[in-house]
């Protein structure tokens, strides 16, 4: 008699703050049973947040959850397992020295009292590696239960993830971003097994960026934008270009100042550089790109797109493979970070917990501020009155709100802890700038005093690499901005010729300008290095 | 049906007042436990207390004895700490002070007993610091350098260090041998020889009061070691690699260099300290270091690691040390043993003032939705 069958998972209104920034706004969303619903968002637009809501890990500030039509709460990740839902986590987490049987017999729950019973969650018997061997015949998966978790590679990782998952009895199945750490053969075994699961009856969510893996897996496509939930579509009734649209929206206007500044010779050329990342995974991959002195190039890209790994390899932090780094004429591959910074390139990366490198978090702003010059003076001892003098002068130009030069970084709120680092850096006097996301976590007023801070160092001259978040921002503030994709470059525009879908589609892999041959519309004339320039 | 559910929070910060307040809550509290112990043994808590804290100095003809033998302790104890805080600022977890002690324990006596009689008083005690230092240092940085060559685990190494250091002195206090300058030559039994004729640290007569230089000494080598790390370059490389080593890196310091230079300043100091008390007392023994290696641990993390701090509490630490010793022995009905009982509780309760200075207990109702 039941001509519907309620939704595997239902969320309505709910709402998630994290102090002032909402991560979730009013989100409504509706998981069939049987389906593989795609979750599609930009960098921050709230999708793990959510999802980590439905894993027990936050709970909502309001709204409600229905699991199979009934209202739940979902207060612990073992709730959530009651209920059925299990989430395979982009960073995995597994007991690196324990084999595979071990690590799902770990978690498994046992509300029985006898001590029989007891003992068989802390003895390993035999047949519950037949029990795990049979879960990997049904679903096809190929994994040896007696492997330690050490010896394996991320896929099979991630495949004991999901026969974690599944073997603790879960309906529906969350995925954050699964393929981005698989290989191309492998995305295709994990989709036809997820395709499997999905036949067996399993309700599944996957986090992607990705719009062909979204094409190719999903029944549908729900989209979030800056925490709020823009809809939800049919895969087969739609095509990756309506999905950037979406997924990037509108262009917002938002009145950032670009300032004409004359033209000038590379200051920093990245000739076919390629980098690793700490797993060794190729980060950077053959990537040529230059900084002219007086423009601000920025760099777009979805996360983990290998931003990190270029800024510390120009820093001097990161060893690179291959390729080579000139810096008005001479190579700087293999230099110091200290020989890098005399010569005049500073990097101020703001990392997620914004910390983490670049300031010393219990040390005074004074202190902060010597960092990188309290070796030049004479002597034995530290010039903390020059140190003191230098926190004053950036407190007073950049608006840091605190006491006192003397109170520890840690102890300022994040946008003046961004401020201090930025003006740190622009204080030292540099030729070039590498800064990565600086106004991370910041209101509207603290964003637009870096924005005017960084044009202010542009028309002096200075080459300045942004690697941001909101595209809105870069379009409005760089003249060029180079895109990203899992380390490959898909090419330089122009950004008052590109648009928002433009760059969104080349993010996600679908637009390659480097490979066109001929001039197309939008393509800075630079996306190769012209033989005469690279001869400074 | 609401659950009640206990969560830690951690606090913003304390303040000052709020602290002082909450340790003295907790010495109270410790004194009080013990007072109940010694209630139920018929001593009367607050003699034994007063005896305690004065060391028993009052109504004693002979008190300046036991402020010499108060400095005794306290000097070692205090170098000791200090050298410590060295090593934990720059985050190594060096817990090989009693091995680095016995190190510089026994370069001193060697450098003592060799060219002591040649060379004469003066030079001796200058080579015995030096060789204790620079023994000790080498014994300390050793396990610096096989931490950031192969990343190995300095509390595992300097633990195990200890023991080599120790056994080392046991096997020279018990081996009766031709080659074995460190005993007593007129003794059939093997027992560690004075060189206290040869060698002795000066000492300045105040009265029937005989005040060690090594006081003196060891405070101004506090002061040093307080403006090298508030006031120099390699003190502010110090703090700044201890805090992040990502942003010393970033900042183009040369990380292994400083923590290596560190942990040989640190490991030689406690080798110093160790030569302060084998000279003051002119002869080794097996507890040699009266476990300073280890109350220095809990000395420099009371205090911060702060310099300053680490003086206050090494000399209230003596304090309890001596005086409860001194207590106990004027009692029969209280074992020695009871000192180190009442130590433990004062400790453990200072401990847990600590942490509540620093996290806060949260009792909320859970709602079922």
């Amino acid at each position: 008699m039941t001509e519907t069958k309620p939704y595997a998972i239902e969320l309505k209104g709910i709402t998630k703050t994290f102090g002032s920034v909402v991560a979730n706004n009013n989100i409504n969303l509706q998981l069939r049973q049987g389906e593989i619903l795609a979750l599609l968002g930009e960098n921050g637009s709230g999708k793990t947040t959510l999802m980590n809501m439905l894993s027990g890990i936050y709970k909502p500030d309001s709204g409600s959850i229905y699991v199979d039509g009934q209202l739940v709460s979902i207060n612990s990740p073992e709730d959530a397992k009651k209920l059925g839902i299990g989430m395979v986590h982009q960073h995995f987490k597994l007991i690196e020295s324990f084999t595979v049987a071990d690590n799902i017999r770990i978690g498994k729950e046992n509300d029985s009292n006898k001590l029989k019973d007891k003992l068989s969650n802390i003895l390993l018997k035999k047949n519950s590696y037949h029990e795990i061997d049979e879960i990997c015949r049904k679903f096809g998966f190929e994994i040896d239960s007696r492997k330690k978790v050490s010896n394996m590679a991320v896929s099979e990782k991630q495949t004991l993830e999901i026969i974690k998952v599944l073997y603790y009895g879960a309906k529906v199945i969350i995925l954050d971003e699964p393929t981005a750490v698989l290989t191309v053969q492998e995305i295709a075994k994990l989709f036809s097994v997820l395709r499997r699961m999905k036949n067996e009856g399993h309700s599944i969510i996957i986090i992607t960026h990705k719009l062909n893996e979204v094409m190719e897996i999903s029944d549908r496509v729900a989209i979030l934008r800056k925490g709020e939930y823009i809809g939800t579509v049919n895969t087969a009734e739609t095509n990756e270009h309506q999905l950037t649209e979406l997924m990037v929206g509108r262009k917002v206007d938002l009145n950032i100042e670009r300032p004409e500044v004359e033209k000038k010779r590379p200051l920093l050329e990245i000739k076919d550089l390629t980098i690793k990342n700490d797993e060794g995974a190729t980060a950077i991959d053959h990537v040529n790109f230059y900084i002219r002195g007086g423009e601000i190039l920025g760099v777009a890209g979805i996360a983990g797109c290998g931003q990190k790994e270029l800024c510390e390899a120009i820093a001097g932090l990161r060893k690179v493979e291959s390729g080579m780094m000139i810096h008005k004429g001479d190579n700087i591959v293999g230099l110091t970070p200290k020989a890098i910074l005399e010569k005049g390139i500073a990097m101020s990366f703001i990392p997620e917990d914004r910390l983490g490198m670049g300031l010393a978090p219990s040390l005074s702003i004074t202190d902060n501020m010597i960092l990188k010059t309290y070796a030049d003076s004479k002597g034995p001892f530290v010039d903390r009155e020059k140190g003191r003098q230098d926190a004053q002068a950036v407190i007073k130009r950049l608006e840091v709100v605190t006491p006192s030069t003397e109170i520890p970084v840690r102890q300022l709120s994040g946008g003046n802890v961004q401020k201090v680092l930025l003006g740190r850096e622009i204080k030292s006097g540099p030729n070039v700038i590498v800064t990565a996301y600086p106004v991370r976590g910041l209101d509207i007023n603290s964003s637009y005093a870096i924005y005017d801070i960084l044009n202010h160092e542009k028309q002096n001259g200075v080459g300045i690499l942004f690697i941001g978040e909101d595209l809105d921002v870069m379009l409005a503030l760089c003249d060029k901005i180079m895109v990203l994709c899992h380390g490959r470059m898909m090419g330089v525009v122009h950004a008052h010729k590109t648009t928002k879908e433009q760059l969104g589609l080349m993010m996600t892999g679908a637009l390659d300008l480097t490979e066109v041959d001929g001039k197309i519309a939008g393509i800075a004339k630079d996306t190769n290095i012209k033989e005469e320039e690279a001869t400074n | 049906m609401g659950k009640t559910r206990i969560r830690i929070v951690k606090r913003d910060g304390c303040a000052k007042r709020k602290k002082v307040l909450m340790y003295l809550i907790a010495i109270i509290v410790a004194l009080a436990i013990g007072a109940i112990l010694l209630s139920s043994l018929d001593v009367n808590p607050f003699q034994y207390y007063g005896k305690m804290f004065t060391m028993g100095m009052v109504d004693n003809h002979i008190a300046y004895r036991t402020v010499e033998n108060y400095i005794k302790a306290f000097v070692p104890l205090l170098l000791t700490s200090v050298a410590l805080a060295l090593s934990f600022k720059i985050r190594f977890w060096n817990i090989g002070g009693e091995g680095q002690f016995i190190i510089g324990a026994i370069a001193a006596t060697t450098i003592a007993f060799t060219c002591g009689p040649s060379l004469g008083p003066g030079l001796t005690i200058v080579l015995m610091l030096l060789a204790a230092m620079l023994s000790a240092g080498i014994y300390g940085g050793v396990i610096a350098l096989l931490k950031v060559k192969f990343k190995t685990n300095e509390t595992l190494l300097t633990l195990m260090f200890n023991y080599i250091a120790l056994y080392f002195l046991l096997y020279l206090g018990e081996t009766k041998a031709p080659w074995n300058f460190f005993l007593n030559p007129e003794s059939e039994r093997p027992i560690f020889g004075s060189f206290a004729d040869i060698v002795s640290f000066p000492t300045i007569m105040i009265g029937k009061f005989s005040l060690n230089l090594s006081l003196l000494f060891v405070i101004a080598i506090c002061v040093i070691i307080y403006i090298y790390l508030k006031r120099t370059k390699q003190g502010y490389e110090i703090s700044v690699v201890g805090d992040s080593v990502g942003t010393a890196k970033y900042a183009g310091m040369k990380v292994n260099k400083i923590v290596l230079r560190t942990i040989f300043i640190s490991a030689a100091l406690i080798g110093l300290a160790g030569a302060l008390k084998v000279g003051t007392s002119g002869i080794l023994s097996t507890s040699i270091t009266d476990s300073v290696g280890w109350t220095g641990i809990i000395v420099a993390w009371l205090a911060k690691l702060n310099t300053i701090g680490i003086f206050v509490v090494a000399a209230l630490i003596c304090v309890l040390d001596t005086g409860s010793t001194i207590a106990s022995s004027t009692y029969s009905a209280i074992d020695a043993n009871f000192a180190d009982i009442l130590q433990g509780i004062i400790l453990f309760s200072v401990l847990v003032a600590d942490f509540f200075t620093r996290f806060k207990i949260v009792i909320s109702k859970k709602e079922e939705q």
